[in-house]
């Protein structure tokens, strides 16, 4: 209890220090908050994109509807099965056309009978990876009667390439931002610690232990830690309530309209927790350096 | 209280700050440590609150061996030794109640008892008036009383004292000097280390002269004082 108060009046006495290394802390922590909202849009974008992982089964018939339901159950069956749709020869000219549109002449003569019909497949999330296509594209074939599957396996293997760079460069650089962050806020709170120097050093001549000493700066630092982070965080929600929700087709190459989601709770809580393990952890290490005996 | 046996100090290699060194000082003793600027005076102090230790030798403060304490006793000892420095130490920026009260609260008392205490100490020193003055604010002797109150206020066993009327008139020397040896007629073994003839030819019980690291004189003093001549 001494402590705390002891802290919070160092807080009042010091309130000028005190604002700097907040608002330090502060900035430090919406940089790489706004960096992890940033990165976790382009996760959810990159999410969306690889719906486009579809399997597709073609046969050279038509399909009566007890053979459609057969195969339609032993696809479901499979456990990497997220839905499947089956398209008619009709649908599939439907479709040749629409992707013509504008030269329709060159379908003059196609009939329907010469366009395969098919199973569209798409797969659970868990299984959209090169490897977990490979698996699923395996035991497909092993079912009766399906002979030819096709699947994007070069767009598969590059989506998924272009993902884990992706990861890649964003743990890179949160991880570079975490090392600034942490050198900027040590020191900043170093140079608080050093205006009082002459604090401790009486402290320490007229017998306090050095738990007595450091307690009220570990204390004022985890404050000063929980403080800026819960204002980084109001700021950050204020920028994306202002404008950034609304800049998701930007942001997103126009793939999901649904706009810019905010950070899930547990990078909020992880941020929060961040901003007071930095507070404390930027005390201690500074006060190596002045309490000595 | 204090012994020394054989204490040697060195901050660097060749240059000795000290040198063998033997010191008796008893129970309720006032002891001057007199000799020029850079004769050992302040290092001899610091020894003796545990802020150096010796590169031979011992020191026993109350039959302890300070060079053999961990971290975690010193701070224990300093809590029976009050130290007034030569320029003051005091917390610039807080009251002087604040600063007197920092020794009590390290001691871990109670609001009620340290503010009793504290204002008592400062009444003694005559500067009950200025409690609530932020040290700034105050002269150069209200602050050495601030410093004398706040090395006193816990009724240490040892006062160390390192030119306490360093730039003081005589009206606040003479002052001080009261103070020192009320605290010594209750009990608590007093050394100040001084070169001003006035504080020692006033209050000369025991002196002792150092020069170049090394004790060159000491001398008993019963009653009278004048018969010495500086």
């Amino acid at each position: 209890m001494y402590f705390l108060l002891r802290a919070l009046a160092n807080i009042r006495q010091n309130i000028f220090v005190n604002v700097v290394t907040i608002g330090t802390i502060t900035l430090a922590l919406l940089i790489v908050s706004l960096f992890l909202l940033v990165f976790v849009n382009l996760e959810n974008a990159a999410e969306n994109w690889s719906e486009r992982v579809q399997v597709t089964v073609y046969f050279d018939r038509e399909l009566t509807i007890q053979e459609q339901t057969m195969l339609r159950g032993k696809i479901k069956a499979l456990p990497e099965t997220s839905s499947v749709s089956y398209v008619s020869r009709d649908e599939a000219l439907k479709r040749f056309k629409n992707r013509l549109r504008g030269q329709e002449t060159l379908l003059e003569g196609v009939r329907p009978e010469v366009l395969p019909t098919s199973f569209e497949i798409s797969l659970k999330r868990a299984h959209r990876d090169t490897q977990g296509v490979e698996n699923f594209v395996a035991s497909l074939k092993r079912v009766p009667g399906i002979t030819e599957v096709q699947y994007g396996e070069e767009w598969v293997r590059r989506f998924n390439s272009f993902l884990n760079f992706m990861r890649l460069l964003g743990a890179l650089l949160v991880g570079f931002l975490i090392l600034a962050v942490v050198f900027i806020v040590s020191n900043t709170i170093k140079l608080t610690i050093y205006a009082r120097r002459d604090e401790i050093e009486v402290m320490s001549l007229v017998g306090a232990t050095s738990f007595f000493i450091k307690a009220p700066f570990l204390l004022e630092g985890l404050m000063q830690g929980l403080a800026g982070a819960i204002i980084s965080i109001c700021l950050l929600l204020g920028l994306y309530v202002g404008f950034l929700h609304n800049a998701g087709s930007f942001l997103t190459f126009n793939l999901v309209s649904s706009g810019l989601g905010f950070l899930p709770p547990e990078y909020i809580g992880g941020i929060i927790l961040s901003g007071a393990i930095l507070g404390f952890t930027g005390s201690l290490t500074s006060l190596k350096r002045f309490v000595n005996p | 209280m204090i012994q020394l046996h054989n204490v040697s100090l060195a901050y660097q290699q060749d240059a000795s700050a000290l040198n063998n060194i033997n010191l008796k000082v008893g129970k309720g003793e006032f002891v001057f440590l007199t000799g020029p600027s850079g004769a050992g005076k302040t290092t001899l102090l610091r020894l003796l609150y545990g802020a150096l230790t010796p590169t031979r030798g011992q020191v026993l403060i109350d039959g302890q061996n300070i060079s053999r304490m961990t971290t975690f006793q010193i701070p224990h000892l300093r809590r029976s030794i009050g130290v007034v420095f030569q320029d003051f130490k005091l917390l610039q920026s807080r009251t002087v109640f604040e600063n007197v009260a920092i020794t009590l609260e390290v001691l871990g008392w109670g609001r009620a008892d340290i503010g009793k205490k504290t204002m008592h100490m400062l009444k003694q020193m005559g500067i009950e008036s200025k409690y609530n003055l932020i040290t700034q604010r105050l002269s150069g002797g209200e602050q050495q009383r601030v410093a004398l109150a706040r090395a006193l206020v816990n009724d240490p066993k040892i006062l160390l004292a390192d030119e306490p009327t360093g730039n003081l008139d005589d009206a606040n020397k003479n002052q001080i000097l009261a103070i020192f040896k009320e605290a010594n007629v209750r009990g608590t073994t007093v050394v100040v280390a001084t070169h001003d003839r006035r504080l020692i030819e006033h209050g000369h019980k025991r002196l002792i002269t150092l020069n170049k690291g090394e004790i060159v004189e000491q001398m008993e003093k019963e009653e009278n004082i004048d018969e010495y001549a500086f």
